[in-house]
């Protein structure tokens, strides 16, 4: 009985040996001749490119100044991005170039030696490139960011006015907010308005973002989690309060940020960057309403900041695939040092994107934008803030984060008190990441 | 088992040509099991002894992962909360399905419609079901919750939004979705039953109590066992449902060994890890399965 | 308790054909209100379903509000214009109908003649081989999933239709399946065919498929099924938009910033149709099965 299956096993592995004999062969056979000096052909790994057109963008902008060198965009999903592209590395089958998608997924990629390093193509960029720094380890750079998305406060002209109240001025602290917000609740409801003071999604970022970015010394990385109490004892009051929807009600009816702000629900919302190109969309398209709205810059711990507001947002860069063909890795090299300069952010800032080169010229473009409010409050939300990083690049900033998420859902669905649920998560964290 | 051809015919040349038979018959299936799903799951208990992140070599850590996992607490955690799921969903699901299928197991008028509604759930995308299901267990705002009030319940539960409740409202749907699913492996089982023995039984005098016991169980035997066993390895594994109802929460409430292998092999790229904890659960899952083989084996005795 | 409480009002429970009686007031009442019953469980099994084809009409931001919109208040039935094209609907189709089919086929091929080599013929290393191939079913695949893939890759079957095939066709549940039904079968009939000089090959073909055509039907169904909505295996394995499948298609509607959740529904209404006409035609095979199969004689 034994003899057969271990006969089994035998047959089963000598055949894929063989089948994976066969294969590399075959890789040998049909790796590309290519000239190092012809036309040059790099794959870029990008997603939803249909909706998505900032990989097509950057691509076609580089390939008109140097028609030699073509990048092509392969499709990857938008949601489990990860998940494939580490299939793909594993596997060996990897575009050239490829999205840092989220800051969070770097130090994996990085560490795991997936990553070709790019300080030489970092030297020739602007050093105040925003969020360059975020991919240097250890004096050298693997990544090159494009994007920089920071966290604003939306807020609805046309419903501030239905209620009498006045806009938001730029000097707010997060109980500036509060106050509005409720105030803002009671006088929609006497103007016989069912919207709500603000909305705030059911992710982590809006609350943890916030507390980690504006609160001196606070470390993710620490596991002391202390930082995030006063943030949370502020959002459960504007719950409890009726000014905001409650996160069961958002998680249960899976309410969409999209939805709530553009369909007028809420009268503001702290939400990224991204938001501004989608709100054009959608209210071009019709999935929104039309009125009026602005940007307004993120509410502040305390009125010290308010001159350069502290906001939080990761950076988006692009990586090379350390196993790409030689001839290639020049040609990828001259992509990323376009994508850090000031034509790629133009490029970038005319289809609505925050791109990480800031200048004024850049600032222009971005609302010369058909539908980009233009007031002076929304001129300077965008230009001026201190953009620090969600997600700190380390070993373990993965796992402590997953923790802080379970702690999030279960002090905003009310399962748990602040104290229980932080002191909780920080012993996990002891226990369960940072011992590893 | 009746009677098979070793027994029959006894000797070795004979064993030799049975094995030949016997493989015959397999091999086309086998080859294809052999590559594409043996090897990578030999190549997992590999894993599971090393410290592999997915890119470049495995180092081998010995029992590590195993001796890392006793002081996890949310290992601990997820797998109390999948035994919580198992146990509570299988006797369920096994019973409702079966119900329906003796139910729908008629000639009667729109039974087409019937057993088509009843398989919908399984077929229906599953984003629409948690995204339905939630509404209807919203707690402030919900109908179920509302007639809980209307009748009389002065403080509903909060459903996937309390950590308590999450669990049975997650059992409630996973139940409901899969129900239909087993109703039709009963439904063909019950096919194999020649209505002689019923008519049989009828003559006798048997109530309908009666011929469920002696004719409907004891033949839906085999039937049974598979649906037992697929279902005790399903739930072991539950995943999509859990992941799209509540991901895990509020708080870890709902995580279940399936999700915490994706979180730790794909969120933190631990697949080392990730491999010894599905190793842990695949022993969990073969060794029901042995005792459910042998508990059929001597049943068939 | 379930059981015996459906049961007991039954008296002709597991029988396809139950006698014909002369009805009585009685037994017409509670037929009409067996009917309301399952008419009733029949709505609430159904709701989600209604609210997917409701949701397909609706603007992609009215699809999630607060409280539940059952009835969309303005129905937008360009969506189902929409759809076909701003989407590659007839592509995505085409691939899942195609896979579906060649999964379908092969798995019953190759797992119902497994199964009888599992079932009918005793060598020795039988039950330890087919315990790996239920253990192979307890291993949860996004554990093995990516020295899977690296296997296909190095087999150049990853990015192509054929990775799905070689991923679903050939998988221990068909096996497992039909094995247990084959068990369900007398001997006796396997018996007097060897008696007439039928080969093993000649009993499977003659009297053990047609005798197994309910549980051959029901794997086809959900082997179908299973393979219609599949997500995780496209998702890992086929990147090139021209393979994508139907769910794989429609999970592209969300993109990271925007998310066309109107069309999300319109698309999974569109797969579901299918399903439901096969399964409809298909179900009959669950009454006539055994009763066609001469197996009285």
């Amino acid at each position: 009985m034994k003899r057969s299956i271990v006969t089994g096993l035998g047959i089963a592995a000598a055949l894929s040996l063989a089948l994976a004999g066969c294969s590399s062969d075959a890789d040998a056979e049909s790796a590309p001749e290519t000239t190092p000096s012809g036309p040059v052909t790099v794959t870029l790994a990008g997603w939803s490119l249909a909706t998505t057109p900032e990989f097509q963008t950057l691509a076609d902008a580089f390939h008109a100044a140097n028609p030699d060198i073509t990048v092509e965009a392969k499709e990857y999903d938008a949601t489990n991005y990860d998940t494939q592209m580490t299939a793909d590395l594993a596997a060996g089958t990897a575009p050239d170039i490829y999205v840092q998608k989220n800051l969070k997924n770097f130090f994996t990629y990085q560490n795991g030696a997936q990553l070709m390093d790019l300080s030489d193509v970092a030297d020739t960029l602007d050093k105040s490139l925003s969020g360059l720094d975020a991919y240097e380890v250890e004096g050298a750079t693997y990544a090159i960011p494009y994007r920089q998305d920071s966290w604003y406060l939306y807020y609805n002209r046309d419903l501030f006015d239905a209620a009498g109240m006045e806009y938001p001025d730029g000097s707010w602290t997060w109980d500036d907010y509060a106050t509005n917000a409720d105030e803002m609740t009671a006088a929609l409801a006497a103007a016989g308005s069912p919207a709500l003071g603000t909305y705030q999604h059911t992710w982590q970022s809006p609350v943890q973002g916030f507390a980690l970015a504006q609160t001196p010394d606070a470390d993710l990385l620490s596991g002391d989690f202390s930082y995030l109490a006063p943030y949370y004892e502020s959002r459960i009051a504007l719950q409890d309060s009726g000014a905001q929807a409650s996160y069961g009600t958002a998680t249960t009816n899976s309410l969409t940020y999209q939805a709530q702000f553009g369909t007028q629900k809420a009268a503001m919302m702290p939400m990224g960057s991204w938001y501004v190109a989608t709100l054009i969309a959608q209210q071009a398209s019709g999935d929104s309403e039309t009125f009026n709205w602005g940007i307004a810059p993120a509410p502040q711990l305390d009125s010290s900041t308010v001159k350069n507001p502290v906001t939080f947002g990761d950076p988006t860069g692009l990586g090379i695939n350390p196993a790409i063909d030689d001839d290639k890795a020049a040609a990828a090299k001259a992509f990323l040092a376009y994508v850090g300069s000031e034509d790629a952010a133009l490029a970038l800032a005319k289809i609505g994107i925050t791109p990480a080169y800031a200048s004024d010229v850049v600032t222009e473009a971005y609302f010369g934008l058909k539908g980009v409010p233009t007031d002076d409050l929304s001129r300077f939300a965008f230009s001026t803030h201190d953009t620090k990083p969600e997600n700190p690049v380390s070993k373990y900033t993965t796992g402590i984060q997953n923790i802080l998420n379970d702690a999030h859902s279960i002090i905003m669905s009310g399962s748990s008190t602040v104290e229980d649920a932080l002191a909780e998560a920080e012993s996990r964290a002891e226990n369960e990441v940072l011992n590893q | 088992m009746a009677t098979t051809l070793e027994a029959r015919r006894p000797g070795s040349r004979l064993k030799w040509r049975n094995t030949m038979l016997g493989w015959s018959f397999i091999l086309p299936n086998f080859l294809g099991f052999a590559v594409l799903t043996l090897v990578p799951v030999i190549a997992l208990f590999y894993i599971a002894f090393t410290n592999w992140n997915a890119f470049g070599t495995a180092d081998w850590v010995g029992l590590a992962n195993f001796q890392r996992m006793v002081g996890d607490k949310s290992f601990l955690v997820a797998l109390s909360n999948t035994v919580y799921y198992t146990v509570f969903h299988i006797p369920l699901t096994l019973g409702l399905s079966l119900a329906l299928a003796l139910l729908l197991n008629r000639k009667m008028r729109g039974v087409a419609f019937f057993r088509t509604a009843a398989f919908f759930p399984y077929v229906t995308s599953i984003v629409a079901i948690a995204v339905v299901w939630n509404m209807l267990f919203s707690p402030e705002s919900g109908p179920i919750n509302q007639f809980l009030t209307m009748v009389g319940v002065s403080n509903p539960p909060g459903w996937t939004t309390s950590a308590d409740w999450s669990m049975p409202a997650v059992i409630l749907v996973g139940t409901w979705r899969e129900m239909g699913y087993y109703m039709l492996l009963f439904l063909a089982g019950l096919q194999t039953i020649p209505p002689e023995l019923y008519e049989a039984a009828r003559v006798d005098g048997a109530s309908a109590w009666q011929r469920f016991r002696n004719i409907t169980v004891p033949c839906l035997r085999p039937t049974t066992f598979f649906i037992t066993v697929m279902l005790t390895i399903g739930s072991f594994k539950v995943f999509d449902l859990i992941l799209v109802m509540t991901n895990g929460g509020p708080g870890q409430s709902t995580l279940v060994l399936s999700q915490y292998i994706y979180t730790k092999g794909f969120v933190e790229n631990q697949l080392g890890y990730a491999s010894s904890v599905s190793i842990v659960l695949f022993l969990i899952c073969i060794s029901i399965t042995v005792v459910q083989f042998l508990v059929n084996k001597r049943s068939e005795a | 308790m379930a059981i015996t409480t459906a049961v007991r009002p039954i008296p002709e429970i597991g029988s396809p054909l139950p006698r014909r009686r002369p009805r009585s007031t009685k037994k017409t009442v509670g037929r009409v209100l067996g009917y309301v019953a399952l008419g009733l469980a029949a709505a609430g099994v159904l709701l989600p379903f209604f609210w997917m084809v409701m949701s397909s009409l609706k603007t992609n931001n009215a699809v999630f509000s607060v409280p539940i919109q059952w009835i969309p208040e303005t129905f937008v039935w360009s969506n189902y214009v929409d759809i076909w094209q701003k989407s590659d609907m007839s592509t995505w189709l085409k691939n899942t109908m195609v896979l579906s089919l060649a999964v379908t086929a092969l798995q019953l091929l190759t797992g119902s003649f497994a199964a009888y080599g599992f079932s009918k013929v005793r060598f020795p290393g039988r039950d330890v081989l087919f315990l790996v191939y239920v253990g192979t079913i307890a291993v949860p695949w996004q554990a093995y999933m990516i020295p899977q893939f690296i296997l296909m890759s190095k087999l150049h079957l990853s990015n192509t239709l054929w990775s799905i095939v070689a991923l679903q066709a050939f998988g221990a549940f068909g096996v497992f399946l039909m094995k247990q039904f084959y068990e369900t079968v007398p001997e006796e009939l396997s018996e007097a065919a060897r008696i007439d000089g039928l080969s093993e090959y000649g009993i499977y073909r003659r009297i053990i498929l047609p005798l197994s055509v309910p549980a051959l039907a029901s794997l086809t169904l959900l082997t179908f099924v299973n393979t219609w909505n599949d997500y995780l295996g496209p998702l890992i394995y086929l990147r090139d938009p021209n393979l994508w499948t139907i769910q794989l298609g429609l999970k592209s509607f969300v993109s990271q910033y925007n998310a066309e959740y109107a069309l999300i529904m319109t698309g999974s209404v569109l797969s579901v149709l299918p399903i439901a006409i096969i399964f409809m035609v298909g179900q009959r095979y669950f009454v006539e099965g055994i009763a066609t199969s001469g197996l009285k004689g």
